[in-house]
């Protein structure tokens, strides 16, 4: 393995993170928080010193990056860049402890959106859009940038975008990696941007519309209230922003097809019709429940509030408007289940992905048609396409291997002796990136009653979450040292 | 469509007249402990029914011919729901159980080894009932062994197949299952592990009513009890020590006791899926115990090994026998043991759950996927026990875990509707689907399945059922492409 290229990268990537900060400065310059932009400016001036030095000191050896050496800089670069953005939070003074201010800014790369603090209006205007613009930066890939930069450098990087980008590889985009991306970044941009106009139009301040945008087109779920949306009680902001969180949770790709006018592809593609059609299903069914069992007067209301939960929570942004603790069970259940649903591939939510739900789905199906017709040979389809057996059996790995790490993980947080519910909610909502979970850590409350241990495991959680799973586990496996096996 | 439909109605009938003379030993039970009215009740159904069946099976001549895979099907998912239904009839002739649902559940809950119970109060209830509720575990216990080791097999039902030993089973294909020596050992295993779990309780000083009651829940991994206190009524580290034992050898493939009369002790112990159920069973006992312990729920370590063991026991091989409280225990504690829960016993045994053979599989699966990231091209076949699992197997083993967590989830939404706390809901649904009849919460061992309405109490008897029999044996009859034999 060629460490000096794996330094090379990351230098690139604390570069990339130290110029991400200059926006917090100048916001806390503008709201004369000089102390903040104190922490600030320390921490960049930190970070570009330890990144020129990476770059200038360390010559690679190789020019392209293999498979274990793209894993490694993948898995390094969201621990590093969530470590160092601890820097801030710890110096302006904001979060006291590491545990802590490591566990919210991974839960900002990672567009979880959990947070520690309970009183988030009392922080520097800073560090809470420093918070925020971390989910931005980690919807779209915190590597992205590097990719960008990286075949200037004469690094060809197709192994790392292969271990960031969310769901299954099944297809590739376009030849030239770095075109392609530039334009997802196109459609990032202007989807922010939009959003951030159509909330100002709403009444917001500037300030609020960022910090909302952020929280949804990166589907994160910070926000400068702890009350979250419910502080506007606007049901237009509702509006704007459960249609961006939706539109945040669809495959980048597929914008990618509206781009060139391809509309076919985009309306008949089968994740973004089982998305549309699981979101639709659980918001009216939920609706229903939450109006028969009498939490809405009225089914309007209850609509309303459905909605905008269902939609949050299964593209894995987990604003809310509501209590939902307080709703009824099978609703709570409902909510429960989007967590592991996820958004579509290639989009800023995290979780299971539609697309792997899907594919389990045409595998139960296939699984009853063999047992009338055991000698049939039933290839499993999407989009028209037949799906290899090996990208099945991956898929299916990866589903169960999810089932039991969220096994395991609950049994890690249950040491804590907390309730159950809680347990299995705050693994579901941290591995899935979800942010708000049920019972003691329901969207009112904040995750600040585990024990610094426990919130280690958490932040690490959520960062083996948004990377899938796998590219973080293999590090543990001793066949990924071992070059020889 | 072309069913055999005479085959089935002959198998119905012959069902009910093997419930019929089921029925025989709880009459004389209950004649010896001079509850006339109960043993009136026994003989006013034991007899109709007998002479029905007769009846009809004396009527339909069959064509000896190849048994469908389709009528397989039916037959087994049919005698299970049959034997439940004649079963129910005690309940309600004798007036013990309030209605049909309660009933019909009760009679499942027996069947299925599941050991759940919509009476709060058993003590009150006649002798010959409680024997004949705990009688029916027992029956199904046998029932599943057949299932597992001569039918499944025979409906192609992978996963199951896997460990077995070089023993062939005997297979359907001429109706009557033949039993070859082989199988037949198997049953007289069953029998004789009944035997010796009564005669080791007797000597723990249980009275032989109660010995028989839990030895019937042990060997076939139920765990109803003739007492509201369960297993705890006694209060004897001995006695829960054979309950143990007896429930986790109950829960050991069958076919590898077969190996072991034929004198090759190899077979058993080089089994993987024997030992990684032993091997799961001791670390979830030593992480119970040590938790148990350093949290001070009880006051030695002796005490905390003695109800970690037999916690631990209990729910892996879903028995779900108590001996203490563990609803009290800490969160850690009882997420061991609904992890326990959902893992189940050993294939071709009596335990119900997802079963270690199946974990073991998908463990397997996640190993090689690993691999597979760090080099794409390599080619790794899935091996268990030396052998390798076909594809075909493998597909087989990923589609049951699917469609059982897709069972398991959609099953939790229906209960939620009960609008009961989600901890209780969820471990209904495990506690059902698994056959264990045990929860946390409220339907833990101090609580009963009396506390949902009717609607939930059908929908739980038909997960038990699918959940002993395979998922896919119940679930494939609700199938169009099923009934329509031509897709």
């Amino acid at each position: 393995m060629d460490f000096r290229l794996i330094t090379r990268v990351l230098s690139i990537v604390i570069l990339i993170e130290a110029f991400s900060m200059v926006p917090a400065l100048s916001v806390s310059l503008i709201y004369n928080e000089h102390s903040t932009a104190g922490a600030f400016l320390f921490s960049i001036v930190l970070m570009l010193l330890l990144s020129i030095a990476g770059i200038y000191f360390v010559k690679p050896l190789s020019k392209s990056v293999n498979i274990r050496e793209g894993l490694l800089i993948v898995a390094s670069s969201w621990i590093l860049a969530s470590l160092l953005s601890v820097l801030p939070y710890m110096l302006s003074g904001s979060i006291q402890g590491f545990a802590d201010a490591f566990f919210e800014s991974s839960s900002g790369f990672t567009t979880t959106g959990a947070s520690i603090l309970s009183n988030v209006e009392s922080l520097p205007r800073g560090i809470l859009f420093w918070r925020s613009f971390t989910h931005w930066l980690g919807g779209m890939g915190i590597l992205v940038f590097a990719i960008a930069l990286l075949p200037s450098l004469g690094i060809g990087a197709l192994h790392i975008a292969e271990a960031e980008t969310p769901g299954p590889t099944t297809d590739k985009l376009t030849p030239k990696l770095t075109s392609s991306t530039r334009i997802l970044y196109y459609i990032y941009i202007g989807m922010t941007t939009a959003e951030v106009i159509l909330l100002l139009l709403g009444g917001m301040n500037v300030f609020d519309a960022f910090i909302h945008t952020f929280g949804s087109v990166g589907t994160g779920g910070f926000s400068s209230y702890s009350d979250s949306i419910a502080h506007f009680n606007s049901l237009y902001i509702e509006i704007v922003i459960t249609v961006f969180t939706l539109m945040a949770g669809i495959n980048f790709n597929l914008y990618y097809f509206l781009f060139f006018r391809n509309w076919r592809d985009f309306v008949k593609d089968r994740e973004l019709r089982a998305y549309l059609l699981i979101i639709l299903f659980s918001a009216v069914l939920i609706a229903v429940i939450l109006y028969y069992f009498g939490i809405a007067e009225r089914f309007g209301t209850a609509l309303r509030l459905a909605f905008f939960q269902t939609v949050t929570i299964i593209t894995t942004t987990g604003y809310s408007t509501t209590d939902f603790n307080l709703w009824p069970s099978s609703s709570v259940m409902i909510l429960l289940l989007l967590m592991f649903v996820g958004g579509c591939s290639s989009s800023t939510s995290g979780s299971i992905k539609v697309i792997r739900i899907v594919v389990l789905f045409k595998l139960i199906r296939r699984g009853i048609y063999k047992r009338l017709h055991p000698t049939a040979v039933v290839p499993v389809k999407l989009n028209g396409k037949n799906l290899s057996s090996g990208v099945v059996s991956s898929i299916a790995s990866f589903l169960f291997l999810y089932i039991i790490i969220f096994m395991v993980g609950t049994l890690i947080v249950s040491i804590e002796n907390v309730d159950l519910i809680t347990a299995a909610s705050t693994v579901a909502a941290c591995l899935g990136n979800v942010g708000p979970g049920f019972g003691e850590v329901g969207p009112l409350s904040s995750y600040s009653l585990y024990s610094d241990a426990t919130t280690v495991f958490l932040s690490l959680l959520m960062i083996t979450g948004r990377l899938e799973l796998f590219t973080i586990l293999l590090l543990f496996m001793p066949g990924f040292w071992d070059t020889n096996r | 469509m072309g069913l055999n439909i005479r085959a089935i109605v002959k198998t119905l009938s012959l069902m009910l007249i093997l419930i019929g003379f089921s029925m025989m030993p709880s009459l004389l039970i209950s004649v010896f402990y001079g509850e006339y009215k109960t043993a009136e009740a026994f003989a006013k159904i034991i007899f109709p029914v007998l002479a029905t069946g007769a009846l009809i099976s004396s009527q339909i001549k069959i064509i000896p011919h190849q048994l469908k895979m389709r009528e397989g099907f039916i037959i087994v998912a049919l005698s299970w729901f049959f034997a439940s239904l004649i079963g129910s009839l005690p309940y309600l002739v004798t007036e013990t159980v309030d209605g049909f649902v309660n009933a019909f559940f009760e009679s499942v809950s027996g069947f299925t080894t599941t050991g759940a119970t919509i009476i709060s109060n058993v003590e009150i209830l006649p002798k010959g009932i409680l024997f004949w509720r705990s009688f029916c575990q027992w029956l199904g216990g046998m029932g599943i062994l057949i299932f597992a080791i001569s039918i499944l097999p025979a409906l192609g039902i992978s996963g199951q197949r896997i460990a077995r030993a070089e023993t062939p089973g005997p297979t359907l294909n001429k109706l009557r299952p033949r039993m070859s020596d082989s199988a037949k050992m198997l049953y007289y295993i069953y029998a004789v592990f009944t035997i010796s779990a009564i005669s080791l309780l007797i000597l723990g000083g249980m009275d032989p009513f109660d010995a028989s009651i839990a030895a019937f829940g042990s060997v076939a991994s139920g765990g109803l009890s003739n007492y509201n206190s369960g297993i705890q009524h006694f209060n004897s580290a001995y006695i829960e020590f054979i309950a143990s034992f007896f429930t986790v050898i109950a829960c050991i493939n069958f076919t590898l006791y077969y190996s072991i009369v034929r004198g090759r002790w190899r077979d058993f112990f080089k089994n993987s899926e024997v030992r990684i159920f032993l091997l799961i069973l001791c670390l979830a006992t030593a992480i119970i115990t040590a938790d148990l312990w350093l949290t001070g729920s009880y006051n030695t370590i002796w005490e905390s090994l003695r109800f970690g063991f037999f916690q631990s026991s209990a729910f892996i091989t879903t028995t779900g026998h108590y001996s203490t409280n563990f609803n009290i225990w800490t969160s850690f504690s009882k997420m061991v043991l609904f992890i326990l829960m959902l893992i189940g016993g050993c294939s071709s045994s009596t335990g119900g759950g997802i079963k270690v053979i199946r974990v073991i599989i998908l463990f397997k699966l996640i190993k090689r996927s690993f691999h597979v990231k760090l080099h794409p091209k390599a080619v790794i076949p899935i091996k268990v026990d030396g052998k390798i699992i076909p594809p075909d197997t493998m597909a087989g083993v990923m589609s049951f875990f699917y469609l059982y967590v897709f069972v398991f989830i959609a099953s939790t939404f229906i209960l939620s509707l009960e609008n009961l706390d989600l901890l209780t809901t969820f471990t209904t649904t495990a506690a059902a689907l698994n056959n264990v009849g045990t929860g946390l919460e409220l339907i833990g061992p101090t609580g009963s399945f009396a506390l949902f309405s009717d609607f939930s109490k059908v929908y739980l008897s038909f997960l038990m059922l699918m959940g002993r029999l395979e998922l896919f044996t119940i679930i494939l009859l609700f199938t169009p492409s099923f009934w329509n034999p031509d897709r």
